[in-house]
C-alpha cells in the first residue's frame, strides 16, 4: 500500500495544496497548530471517511466553509486506486476510481491505513471498551465474517435488552436470542483468542526492540470462559438480567489484558511506558495486517516521537519495516530529530503550506 | 398554486405511505394522477379499491386470496402434509414462481422482534400451531429471511413445533444457481461452504 499523492482543497488550515510523499519513512515537521496533524487527518478521512478528531463533518472546511475536497492517488498491491472524497453543503460523496461509492464496506480497505495519535494512550490507559473497540475494527476489516458476526451479535444484543427493559420474563423468547448471541458471540470469541495470541507475539518482539527488554504480553480475557458456555452462562444469568434492564455478562464485556512483566499495564503502567505500549499495539496492527492482506498499511504517527524519548525515537524509525509506507509528524526540530535513515523524506509545514524539508 | 391545496395534498400524503416512495416521488405520481384521461384515473381508484375489499387473509394459511379457502389450501393434488412457513405473502409469491414447491404455505405477516414490539402473540402463529396439533401435517419448512430476527423467529418455531413432536426444516443457504462463484459475497460463501453437500 503506498500513498502518491495527496491534494485537498479548502480543508482545515491547510494551503489547496498537493502533498507528494515518497517511499519508506516521510517525517512533516512543524511548529505547533501550522497542519500537521490536518495532513494525516485528510489521509485517514479518505480511507475510513471520518476524521479521528471530530464526528461533524463541518468541522473540517476551512473557515467554516461549505466545502472541501480531498483526492489520494494509491497503489494497492499492483493496481493504481484514487479515491475521492467530496463533502459539500453537508452532504458527503466518495469515489473510488471514478465511480460513486455509497456503501462503507466499498471505501474500507481501499486504502489500508493504520493512524497513531498521542490520545491513544486510551488504548493501555482506558476501559475495558476501548480495547474491544480496536480488536472489532482490527478484526472487522481483516475478515467480512467477523464484521457480520459483529453486526448480528450486536443486534441480538438490543432484541434480548429490549425484552429485559420490558421486564418480559418470557423463558423462550429470551432463549431464542441468547442462542443467536451465542452463535455469533462464540464466532467473536474464537477470531478474537486467535487475533490476540498473534498480536501479543508481535507485540512483545515490538516491545523488546523500541522500548525495553521487559516482557509484554496481551491475554485474552473473556467475559464467558468458552463459546460454548454462553447460552448457558446467559440462560443462568435471566433473573440478575432482568433486575438490571440489560445483558450482563457476554462477549461484549470482554477484556484484552496488557501486561508488562506481572503487572497490568492499565492499572500500573508509568505515564511513559502507558504511552509506548499503545505506539507498539499501533505498530503491532502493522504487523499483523501486512501477514494478512500481504502489504504494509500506510502508516500515519502523529507526534510519535514525542511520545518516546529520544533513544527510543530512534529507535522507533529501525522498527518500521523498510517496504512499510510512514508518514510521521514532529514538533520537535528536524536537528534534534535522531534520524538515523537518510531516506526519510522531509517536509515543512507553516501556516499550511507543505515545502521540502532539508536534513 | 394547485399543489398547496388539501385535496392534492392528501393524495401526496397517500402515495407516501407505499414503501420506497418519498415526498418527490409522490408528487410526481399524484400530478401524473392529475394529468390523465379522468377515467382512467377512476378506473386506477376502483381497482384499488376492488383490490383491497376483494383480497382477504386465508383462514387456513393466512396467505393473501380472492377466495376462501386460498387456491394453494384448497388444492388436492398438492400436499397438505408439507407446510412452509414465510414471513409475508411476497415470500410465498417467490416460491411459487420457483414452481417447484409442492406443499403448502403459512404466513406468519412478521418475525418476532422485540425492539418493534412484536412478540409471538402479533403474528399468526396460534392458526400455525392449531395446524400442526389438527394432525396429518409430517413437516414444517421454516424459510424465514437469514435476518436476525428471521434466524429468532425460525428457532422459536424450531422449539415450540419439536415440543408438538413434528419434523421441522430451515430452508439451506447458498450460492444462487447459475450465480458464479465468485460474484457471491463472502457471507453467502461462507455460509455455503458451510452448509456443503457431498456428490
Amino acid at each position: 500500500m503506498m500513498l502518491h499523492t495527496l491534494h485537498c482543497r479548502r480543508f482545515r488550515g491547510l494551503a489547496d495544496t498537493t502533498f507528494t510523499p515518497g517511499p519508506g519513512v516521510n517525517i512533516i515537521y512543524g511548529a505547533n497548530a501550522q497542519g500537521k496533524t490536518s495532513v494525516l487527518e485528510a489521509i485517514l478521512y479518505a480511507a475510513t471517511t471520518r476524521s479521528h478528531r471530530t464526528t461533524t463533518d463541518a468541522e473540517l472546511a476551512r473557515h467554516e466553509g461549505h466545502e472541501f475536497h480531498i483526492v489520494a492517488n494509491a497503489t494497492r498491491g499492483n493496481s493504481p486506486v484514487t479515491i475521492e472524497a467530496h463533502w459539500w453543503k453537508g452532504a458527503k460523496r466518495f469515489k473510488v476510481n471514478s465511480a460513486t461509492q455509497a456503501r462503507l464496506s466499498d471505501i474500507l480497505g481501499q486504502l489500508c491505513v493504520v493512524f497513531f495519535a498521542p490520545e491513544d494512550i486510551t488504548l493501555v490507559k482506558g476501559a475495558a471498551s476501548g480495547r474491544r473497540l480496536f480488536l472489532d475494527m482490527e478484526l472487522s476489516q481483516l475478515y467480512p465474517v467477523y464484521l457480520r458476526a459483529l453486526q448480528q451479535y450486536r443486534h441480538a444484543l438490543r432484541q434480548r435488552n429490549e425484552l429485559l427493559r420490558q421486564h418480559r420474563d418470557d423463558t423462550e423468547m429470551l432463549a431464542v436470542w441468547e442462542a443467536q448471541l451465542s452463535e455469533h458471540g462464540g464466532v467473536l470469541m474464537r477470531m478474537r483468542a486467535e487475533t490476540i495470541t498473534e498480536l501479543s507475539e508481535i507485540a512483545a518482539d515490538l516491545y523488546g526492540r523500541l522500548v525495553a527488554d521487559e516482557p509484554l504480553a496481551l491475554t485474552y480475557q473473556p467475559d464467558v470462559g468458552a463459546p460454548d458456555a454462553i447460552a448457558e452462562t446467559l440462560a443462568r444469568a435471566r433473573t440478575t438480567d432482568l433486575n438490571r434492564g440489560n445483558t450482563g455478562r457476554g462477549p461484549h464485556r470482554d477484556e484484552m489484558d496488557i501486561r508488562i512483566g506481572d503487572k497490568s499495564a492499565r492499572a500500573y503502567g508509568s505515564q511513559g511506558q502507558q504511552k509506548s505500549v499503545a505506539l507498539v499495539l499501533k505498530l503491532a496492527e502493522v504487523m499483523l495486517m501486512q501477514r494478512h492482506i500481504g502489504e504494509y498499511p500506510v502508516v500515519l504517527l502523529d507526534e510519535a516521537p514525542a511520545e518516546l524519548d529520544s533513544n527510543r525515537a530512534q529507535r522507533l524509525f529501525t522498527v518500521i519495516p523498510d517496504a512499510a509506507q510512514a508518514i510521521i509528524t514532529t514538533a520537535q526540530p528536524i536537528e534534534l530529530l535522531p534520524l538515523s535513515r537518510e531516506n526519510a523524506t522531509l517536509f515543512q509545514i507553516e501556516g499550511g503550506c507543505l515545502e521540502p524539508g532539508t536534513h | 398554486m394547485f399543489i398547496q391545496s388539501p385535496i392534492v395534498e392528501r393524495l401526496i400524503e397517500s402515495f407516501r405511505r407505499l414503501p420506497g416512495v418519498g415526498r418527490k416521488s409522490a408528487e410526481r405520481y399524484a400530478l401524473h394522477l392529475l394529468s390523465m384521461p379522468p377515467e382512467q384515473a377512476f378506473d386506477f381508484s376502483a381497482a384499488m379499491r376492488e383490490a383491497r375489499e376483494g383480497i382477504t387473509w386465508c383462514p387456513v394459511c393466512r396467505n393473501l386470496t380472492d377466495t376462501t379457502p386460498c387456491v394453494v389450501c384448497a388444492d388436492d393434488r398438492r400436499d397438505q402434509s408439507l407446510i412452509c412457513v414465510v414471513e409475508q405473502p411476497t415470500g410465498a409469491m417467490a416460491i411459487e414462481k420457483g414452481g417447484a414447491y409442492r406443499g403448502v404455505y403459512h404466513v406468519l405477516h412478521g418475525v418476532l422482534n422485540p425492539l418493534e414490539g412484536i412478540g409471538p402473540d402479533e403474528l399468526q402463529l396460534e392458526l400455525l400451531f392449531n395446524r400442526v396439533k389438527g394432525g396429518n401435517i409430517s413437516e414444517v419448512i421454516v424459510a424465514t429471511n437469514t435476518t436476525a430476527e428471521g434466524e429468532a423467529t425460525a428457532l422459536y418455531l424450531a422449539r415450540r413445533m419439536g415440543a408438538l413432536g413434528v419434523q421441522v426444516s430451515r430452508i439451506a443457504h447458498g450460492v444462487p444457481m447459475g450465480g458464479g462463484v465468485e460474484y457471491a459475497d463472502a457471507m453467502t460463501l461462507a455460509h455455503a461452504l458451510e452448509g456443503r453437500s457431498r456428490i
